[in-house]
């Protein structure tokens, strides 16, 4: 099954690039995430809690980001199981600049679910999956708009991060620690000052910090931040543990 | 023991019903998820979008269907049940709409949650958005089809059939007499106390489905059911529970809620179940009833019938999944118990964006006996004889049987009449009300300034349809019969019936007869309960399989107690030899015995065990022919219907200010063959005519033109209360056994209610001297007959 949405958030191209890949902000918005780390060049591990219709659970997997082309595109690639259900997914998300300065955010999901959450209808699974991927990502421009992360609940933590005024203030060389929940978020995925959410990031090349590329051991090619692709794909991965089936619930109802 | 075949023994049934001990559909499945469905609001549209987004938050929300969700099977039009060559243009629904509904009440997503509060709530939240259609309500609109139902149907019509014997155009010109008639009847519904519902539990460890229907026909939709889910039939068992009514509406099947119900509960692992409330059964169920009718007849100077000719055109609603049996039962026994010289009948069944049609209680019957007998009373009036020495002329005699009509009827089979004793039928009748005694009280009345009329129906009833019902009979060892046959109940008495036949044929007591129906764990092969059919389908199964049993039996016992067969008689459930009391054995121990055992589990079972002594030690326990138990399977398959007829006749009085009509004596005569309990026969009858009073003055489904139901609710739909059915309905009995199964008998399940809406018809024409060619009919729709027809109003 397929669903797409276009959004529109108030920050410029750049400056979303860049919010995208700072997990400080990516936990804060991403709803449902509990825990992420790396898992191989270009790839991570996540683990999130869902809730479509009454069905509510635990979903673990692996996110991996391709075909990026900096600033514009890129592709994630989720497979998650739980519980519930599990899903395979591919989306393909694009970054393009309004004429106001603002930014369009286009995504084009296509997955595959099984297991119980197969079985609660297409039109349920993709009316929670665009509700949950809408949320995140009206989280995120509500975070690069300058509003408190503070009073951004995470979903299914019960913790609150902390407002960016704070973060910008004193050296974010554990910036998570106040964002992460009780699984503790490795080391590496802290992100240098030149990535902070109250920075603004007038271009869209980011240079990538030393300190996070060699994290994630990257893939040589990718220009992206490791970080960023975790974040993003650990969000979308979340989002589209809701998303439609295709011909599973055809072949599952045999 | 004195034979309870024709015995008024009180039914069996009634105990456990009354002291609410019934297990009906909505009893069962307690700890299922509940189904409910987002209808439509429109009688055609298209669907452009469903958005579920407002519903997500229901709390115990947990599926929410729509067509793309439907597997392929599941994703084609439901079965067509009865094709024929005529219905060219048959369309039925899917189960959840295709982009398109064509009726109000139309399925169009199923919603499941923890329960049905719930799930009506999510129901509500979803937001479908449509492109209305124009709609065609109403005969006139689908005749003149400047709109489509369906695309691909021209002039909306589903079918057209002609049948005819003889040359009837040249006999009508030839004709002394010749008089044009229109006729119509409005649209009723079976509307039975309990609506529709299913409950299914699939069970994965054993891969098998097992459903509760609140239906007529339990194999029915086991078959559709594994057909459309893909599953054997043996993975599946279909349970008729008690069922509070179905009168034809529980028929139809799969209805979209008996297909969709079990694939839910196999895709989500928990059983799930959907009860239809009273506004969903008006809606999304079936009608039945309503055709236009154009008559031409040529008659003699006598009266007699030289040419009848009948056009009419039957509503089938948006869909026709029960093809065409209604017009067809309309087309052949409007014949009643007339033998025109010569008969052409031509039907369109016609869509209409209203909820479809399928038989209720006389299935067409109704309208063919109000079209013949109003056109009988016309002749008579023309000629200003006798109404009942018309009919009589055009009578076919008793000694004219089995008669052929040269047409086919709704079993596919030749309509030829079997019996009956129509002269006979009507001297009763005409003894009963009064007939040749009425005009001096006619007169009476008139001089006290009160009109009061007289009036009669008769009719004929193809009943036991084919093509074959089966039964099943055992004898266990503690002496308990057990016995199970395939079709259905509603609450007509088969349990009791049923038991008096075996109860009788094994030669013990009634109370020891358990009867099972409409389960195919114990009953596999079976057609259904419709068409009057039951007493003799599964009474004739189940006689023959009790004598396989009462067979075996004798003969077990007979070797056991080493006397000839032919000396034993069963009394009391004791064998023993004709006369000899003190010899007997019980029928218990005769099971006992027949079953060669290894193991005794109880005391009497003893007696079968190996050591236990006797026997003939050089053939084997179970011969080779042979099989242990006392048991008998049997199959009745008649070669075609037997047909059940009777008169009705009315005396009605009309207020000639408020034009209120009112019954003051209702008759019955009618002739079932032999009748096997009388109570629940007359029983029958009552509620029959109950319907048949509904139908002539009461019931009617009130569509405006843009399709909606605007009476959808026993506010609105006026159905009688025991005010206004006769207190007194009396009834006289002919008996005409029918040669064509081993008990003489015939149906009498639909008798009452097919004469009702002609009898009244022609008592309230005879008391106003206004022709009465429609029904139902109101005292404001008589005040405006009488408008019309130049009466002042006092």
């Amino acid at each position: 099954m397929k669903i797409s949405g276009v959004v529109t958030l108030r920050a410029p191209g750049g400056r979303v690039w860049t919010g995208l890949t700072d997990p400080a902000v990516l936990l804060a918005t991403i709803p449902g995430c509990e825990r992420l780390e790396p898992a191989g060049p270009g790839s991570c591990r996540f683990a999130a809690r869902a809730k479509i219709a009454s069905i509510e659970g635990s979903y673990t997997g692996e996110v991996s980001v391709s075909q990026q082309h900096e600033p514009s595109s890129f592709v994630l690639t989720v497979n998650g199981a739980g519980a519930p259900g599990a899903v395979s997914a591919s989306v393909q998300v694009r970054l393009a600049e309004t004429a106001g300065g603002s930014t369009e955010l286009s995504y084009d999901a296509d997955a595959v679910i099984g297991g119980l959450i197969a079985g609660v209808g297409r039109r349920v699974l993709c009316s929670a999956a665009r509700r949950i991927a809408d949320d995140f990502v009206s989280s995120v421009d509500d975070v690069l708009a300058g509003s408190a992360i503070a009073g951004n609940a995470i979903a299914g933590t019960g913790m609150v991060s902390p407002p960016p005024a704070e973060r910008a203030a004193e050296p974010p060389a554990e910036p998570e620690a106040a964002l992460v929940p009780a699984t503790p978020v490795p080391a590496a995925i802290a992100v240098p000052a030149a990535v902070s959410v109250a920075a603004a990031a007038p271009s869209i090349a980011v240079p990538v910090p030393a300190a996070v590329s060699s994290i994630a051991a990257p893939v040589a090619d990718i220009q992206v931040p490791a970080a960023f692709a975790r974040g993003v794909l650990v969000g979308a991965a979340s989002a589209l543990a809701g998303v439609a089936l295709a011909g599973l619930i055809e072949r599952r109802a045999r | 023991m004195s034979s309870l075949f024709g015995a008024r023994v009180q039914r069996v049934e009634d105990d456990r019903l009354v002291r609410g001990h019934g297990a009906y559909l909505d009893d069962l499945g307690p700890d299922s998820l509940a189904a409910a469905f987002v209808r439509s609001p429109h009688a055609h549209a298209r669907i452009t979008d469903i958005d579920v987004s407002g519903a997500l938050d229901v709390p115990g929300l947990v599926a929410i269907y729509t067509y793309e969700d439907l597997p392929a099977r599941l994703a084609e039009p439901l079965p067509l049940l009865i094709p024929h060559p005529a219905l060219t243009h048959g369309r039925t629904p899917y189960p959840l709409a295709n982009g398109e509904v064509n009726h109000v009440g139309e399925a169009i997503a199923m919603v499941v949650a923890a329960d049905r509060y719930l799930a009506e709530d999510a129901a509500d939240l979803i937001d479908v958005s449509y492109e209305p259609l124009p709609a065609v309500v109403g005969l006139d609109a689908a005749r003149a089809a400047v709109h489509l139902v369906h695309e691909d149907v021209p002039g909306n019509r589903a079918a057209n059939e002609v049948q005819e014997h003889g040359d009837t155009a040249a006999a009508i010109a030839a004709a002394r007499h010749v008089l044009e008639l229109d006729l119509e009847i409005e649209r009723s519904a079976s509307t039975p106390l309990e609506g529709r519902g299913v409950l299914a539990r699939w069970d994965e460890q054993s891969q098998h489905l097992v459903m509760w229907t609140s239906t007529q026909t339990s194999t029915g939709v086991r078959a559709a059911v594994a057909a459309k889910l893909g599953l054997d039939l043996t993975q599946v068992d279909v349970i008729t529970p008690d069922v509070g009514g179905g009168f034809g509406v529980k028929i139809v099947h799969p209805w979209p809620e008996e297909v969709l119900v079990p694939w839910a509960a196999r895709l989500l692992g928990r059983p799930v179940k959907f009860t239809e409330d009273r506004r969903e059964h008006f809606i999304a169920s079936a009608h039945e009833r309503g055709q236009q009718h154009h008559v031409s007849v040529g008659y003699d100077d006598e009266g007699r019938i030289l040419g009848l000719d009948v056009r009419f055109w039957h509503d089938n609603g948006a869909y026709v999944p029960y093809g065409l049996i209604v017009p067809i039962v309309t087309s052949t026994q409007l014949l009643g118990p007339y033998k025109p010289a010569a008969y052409r009948v031509e039907f369109d069944s016609l869509y209409t964006n209203t909820v479809l049609v399928t038989p209720y209680r006389g299935a067409g019957r109704p309208q063919g006996c109000f079209v013949m007998e109003r056109t009988m009373d016309a002749i008579a009036a023309a000629l200003g004889l006798d109404r009942t020495a018309v009919r009589e002329r055009n009578f076919i005699q008793p000694a004219e049987m089995p008669y052929d009509h040269g047409l086919i009827f709704q079993d596919g089979r030749p309509l030829i009449y079997d019996s009956g004793d129509y002269p006979a039928l009507l001297t009763k009748i005409k003894d009963l009300v009064g007939w040749d005694k009425f005009a001096p009280l006619k007169e009476a009345a008139s001089a006290e300034g009160r009109r009061i009329g007289i009036g009669l129906a008769c009719y004929v009833e193809g009943t036991g349809v084919g093509p074959y019902e089966g039964g099943h009979v055992v004898v266990e060892t503690s002496g308990k019969v057990k016995v199970a046959t395939g079709l259905t109940s509603q609450g007509q008495g088969h349990q009791t019936m049923l038991a008096q036949l075996v109860a009788d044929e094994l030669g013990v007591p009634i109370a020891d007869v358990e009867v099972v129906t409409g389960d195919t764990r114990r009953f596999g092969y079976a057609v259904g309960t419709f068409a009057s059919r039951t007493a003799v389908m599964s009474g004739s199964a189940v006689t023959l399989a009790a004598r396989k049993a009462k067979e075996k039996a004798l003969r077990v016992a007979a070797d056991a107690m080493e006397v000839a067969a032919a000396d034993l008689e069963i009394t009391g459930g004791m064998v023993q030899v004709k006369g000899d009391p003190d010899s007997g054995i019980s029928l218990g121990t005769v099971a006992v015995l027949s079953n060669p055992l290894r193991y005794a589990f109880d005391d009497a079972a003893k007696a079968a065990t190996q050591f236990a002594g006797g026997g003939d030690m050089s053939k084997p326990p179970v011969a080779p022919d042979d099989e242990p138990g006392i048991e008998g399977r049997a199959y009745f398959s008649p070669v075609r219907s037997t047909f059940a007829s009777g008169i009705h006749a009315a005396i009605v009085e009309t207020d000639p200010d408020t034009a209120e009509i009112t019954i003051l004596r209702y008759c019955v005569v009618h002739d079932c063959g032999l009748l096997i309990n009388p109570q629940i026969v007359e029983g029958q009858i009552h509620g029959g005519v109950a319907q048949g009073v509904g139908g002539a003055l009461y019931e009617r489904m009130a569509y405006d033109e843009e399709g909606q139901l605007v009476n959808a609710s026993f506010m609105d739909f006026l159905m009688p209360y025991v005010s206004e059915v006769p207190r007194e309905v009396e009834i006289d009995h002919l008996e005409t056994p029918s040669p064509l199964n081993p008990l003489g008998i015939k149906g009498a399940g639909e008798a009452g209610v097919i004469p009702g809406a002609a009898a009244l018809a022609a008592a309230i024409e005879d008391a106003e001297g206004i022709p009465v060619r429609s029904m139902p009919i109101s005292p404001s729709e008589l005040f405006e007959l009488r408008r019309a027809h130049g009466q002042e109003t006092r």
